[in-house]
């Protein structure tokens, strides 16, 4: 399949799901570095102004990811995983937002240093974001087919040179194959609705729809299956799968794990605004080092109703106005020791391979101990 | 064990405010279409099916939130007549319900306590000084620390929120808990706590659950015995553990297919680009791959032994007369169909 940053790809195959590795050969777009990376964020950290003070939402926060990559941030509410994509977009408004330090590195260039107006033709073709609350990213005075038409047109308008734009039947045709595809079912019907009157799971499809028509070099998807029914959660995770084949770098944010083992390459664990742990998904879930991943895995339910109670600490998220002493895991964690409490324990490299935030991991075994 | 519900060809209709005009009403929609199933004591049944599918109505029902449009529900024997309010106070003395949303269903300006003891106010028959000591035992038993009684549903979390209204739900002790959605809104980890405290509630209070979710992997961890609906109609029950390992419907085959688990490597391939029902006869015809003639006709239940029943005709005793060369090939497209066991209704 032909692949190139400048020119169209085509839409049928994009969209068919299919499930498979990156692929080898594709085309780099300008800025990319020799490893292919698409994306570095070095040492994030941002400030919330609050009526209690400031908030420390990311703490450090550094992350990579390759061209045709998956990479999955997964962790819990009030982990900062989505106050991260919204920083990769420049959404964050400031105030009350403050970014205290960091870099944010695409294809190249550093976002944080960009004029508004040039982020602003990074938006849409070059990264894109799926929100989890669909109804607050969808116009709601516009019909469901002007606002995938928009994007549509967006996406003909930067291609260099620009394509033509599909005459009207071809447009629609075009957005009636991918609603079906997302298991729309009445496509037709559909377009000529507002967001108000879909259902939850239909609005999440649509804005899904309006991100991927795009075709953007990086997509940002917050929860983007959430609340929907395993069926179509498989058809969009498939939709995700040939995107990533088309050379299409993702960002998945989700707490789910059963999704992110199935579709991440690299999973980043974040608890309170700092990733606790990061490596290959399927060593991370199979292995976990970090107490705190331990703990989602077990979360899972498994089994069936005579199945023992599922192992979890008892305790509530972390407050992050009022974060313990040293790890921030701590107080839930049930292998906590001293030095837990006291110095946080930073981000290593454990055999090469993988990371993790922990006193009790010892670096030159791998293991937890 | 004995029925606490007994639902007999339950309908529940809508009508469609589309379309709708000044001298004709819109056309009318069947949420829940002839349902018939029973909850025993003590029993977890579990109910699934997509979006749409009509969960939450049936829920609502149970409440009596909403009016059956035909058919019968018992509780505890006694047939509720939905007009009359007695039986309808009867319904929800004895059935507490805990939604999904539980920043939607805790009213804000109320304080965790308060909250608490507008259910037994409601229940009229708690005497007033008991209000503090049932109190205290159902937070002690949902976990709701002490602390949290003075504060208001924003200062806590989900999962506290979900706990209280849990708390709310069973202060007055109810024989059915129906459960919709209850840990959806949640973290996975707070999931983990809620469900392992709802399965200790249950076996300390002596009740059964109406559990409701689309997530398989929560229903197969505390359900007893599960229900299939799809788009109103229930396809298929049976003892949980058979429905998950040897689902007979090509729908719940389709759906369990579809489960994501941290240990299935690799995503299913949909081939269904519509999914949607088909308006007369078996339901999920049009996209059903084994659907053949006969599916046009609404089809009747089989029972295929053990309380295991499935709502479809390639299991009825015609099917396996007719065409026992024909159910394998049928079988082979959807994967893994099985001739039933020789026994049918």
């Amino acid at each position: 399949m032909a692949i190139d940053n400048h020119g169209e790809r085509d839409t049928r195959q994009t969209l068919a799901p299919a499930v498979g590795a990156p692929p080898a050969n594709v085309v780099r777009s300008r800025g990319e570095g020799e490893d292919n990376t698409v994306l570095e964020i070095k040492d994030l950290t941002i400030d919330f102004a609050s009526v209690d003070g400031r908030v420390r939402i990311l703490n450090g926060v550094s992350l990579t990811a390759k061209r045709g990559e998956v990479v999955g941030i997964v962790g819990e509410s009030g982990s900062g995983k989505t106050t991260l994509g919204m920083a990769i977009l420049g959404l964050l408004d400031s105030p009350p937002a403050n970014i205290v330090s960091g870099s944010i590195t695409f294809e190249g260039r550093d976002l944080l240093k960009l004029k508004s107006a040039e982020m602003e033709k990074i938006h849409g073709t070059g990264i894109n974001m799926v929100f989890q609350e669909p109804l607050d990213s969808l116009n709601p005075v516009y019909t469901v087919e002007t606002q995938i038409a928009e994007s549509l047109k967006v996406q003909r308008k930067r291609q260099n040179p620009p394509i033509a734009r599909e005459t009207e039947g071809e447009t629609k045709k075009l957005i009636t194959d991918l609603l079906r595809n997302l298991c729309i079912d009445k496509p037709e019907e559909v377009l000529e609705r507002y967001p108000h009157e879909l259902s939850g799971g239909m609005r999440q499809r649509v804005a899904i729809s309006i991100s991927t028509i795009e075709k953007p070099r990086l997509m940002i998807s917050d929860e983007p299956t959430t609340g929907l029914d395993a069926y179509v959660q498989n058809r969009i995770l498939g939709m995700f799968s040939a995107q990533r084949k088309a050379g299409e770098t993702l960002l998945y944010v989700t707490h789910d794990l059963t999704i992110a083992s199935q579709i991440c390459d690299r999973i980043y664990i974040m608890y309170a605004g700092r990733v606790m742990e990061a490596g290959e998904t399927r060593s991370v879930l199979q292995e976990p080092l970090h107490p705190y991943t331990s703990t989602l895995v077990a979360s899972v339910p498994q089994g069936f109703e005579d199945a023992p109670p599922l192992s979890v600490q008892l305790g509530e998220p972390p407050d992050l106005r009022n974060l313990p002493s040293g790890c921030k895991f701590n107080p839930r964690c049930p292998y906590a020791k001293d030095v837990c409490k006291e110095t946080e324990p930073k981000l290593e490299e454990i055999l090469g391979r993988r990371h993790a935030a922990c006193w009790r991991v010892d670096k030159e075994l791998g293991k937890f101990s | 064990m004995g029925n606490l519900v007994e639902i007999e060809h339950l309908t529940v209709a809508f009508r469609s405010k589309r379309r709708e005009g000044l001298f004709h009403s819109g056309p009318s929609l069947k949420a829940l279409d002839d349902v018939s199933l029973t909850i025993g004591e003590n029993e977890t049944f579990g109910l699934t099916g997509e979006t749409g599918s009509g969960k939450s109505t049936l829920a609502k029902v149970l409440v009596a939130l909403y009016k059956p449009t035909s058919g019968t529900v018992r509780f505890l024997g006694r047939e509720i007549d939905y007009k009359n309010r007695k039986d309808i106070a009867f319904l929800r003395q004895n059935v507490g319900i805990v939604f999904q949303d539980p920043v939607r269903s805790l009213n804000p300006s109320l304080t965790v306590k308060e909250v608490i003891t507008e259910a037994l106010i409601a229940a009229k028959s708690i005497p007033k000084k008991d209000y503090d000591e049932r109190i205290s035992f159902i937070t002690k038993l949902v976990g709701v620390t002490k602390d949290l009684l003075p504060r208001r549903p924003r200062e806590l979390s989900g999962g506290q929120r979900q706990r209280i209204s849990l708390a709310r739900a069973l202060v007055v002790p109810k024989r059915l808990l129906v459960l919709d959605e209850p840990t959806s809104a949640l973290d996975v980890s707070i999931q983990a706590q809620v469900l392992n405290t709802l399965k200790k509630l249950k076996s300390e209070l002596n009740m059964s659950y109406l559990f409701i979710t689309h997530d398989i992997n929560v229903i197969k961890y505390v359900s007893h015995r599960l229900g299939v609906l799809f788009y109103g109609r229930l396809v298929e029950v049976g003892d949980t553990r058979t429905v998950d390992t040897e689902p007979k419907h090509p729908y719940t085959q389709s759906l369990i297919s579809h489960v994501l688990t941290l240990k299935k490597v690799g995503l299913q391939e949909t081939v269904i680009s519509e999914h949607r029902p088909a308006p007369t006869g078996c339901r999920y015809r049009i996209v059903c791959p084994a659907a053949f003639e006969r599916c046009a006709a609404v089809p009747s239940w089989v029972n295929l032994g053990d309380g295991h029943l499935v709502s479809c005709f390639l299991y009825d005793h015609q099917s396996r007369m007719e065409n026992q060369a024909l159910l394998p090939t049928a079988a082979g497209q959807v994967g893994s169909l099985r001739a039933p066991p020789h026994e049918s209704s």
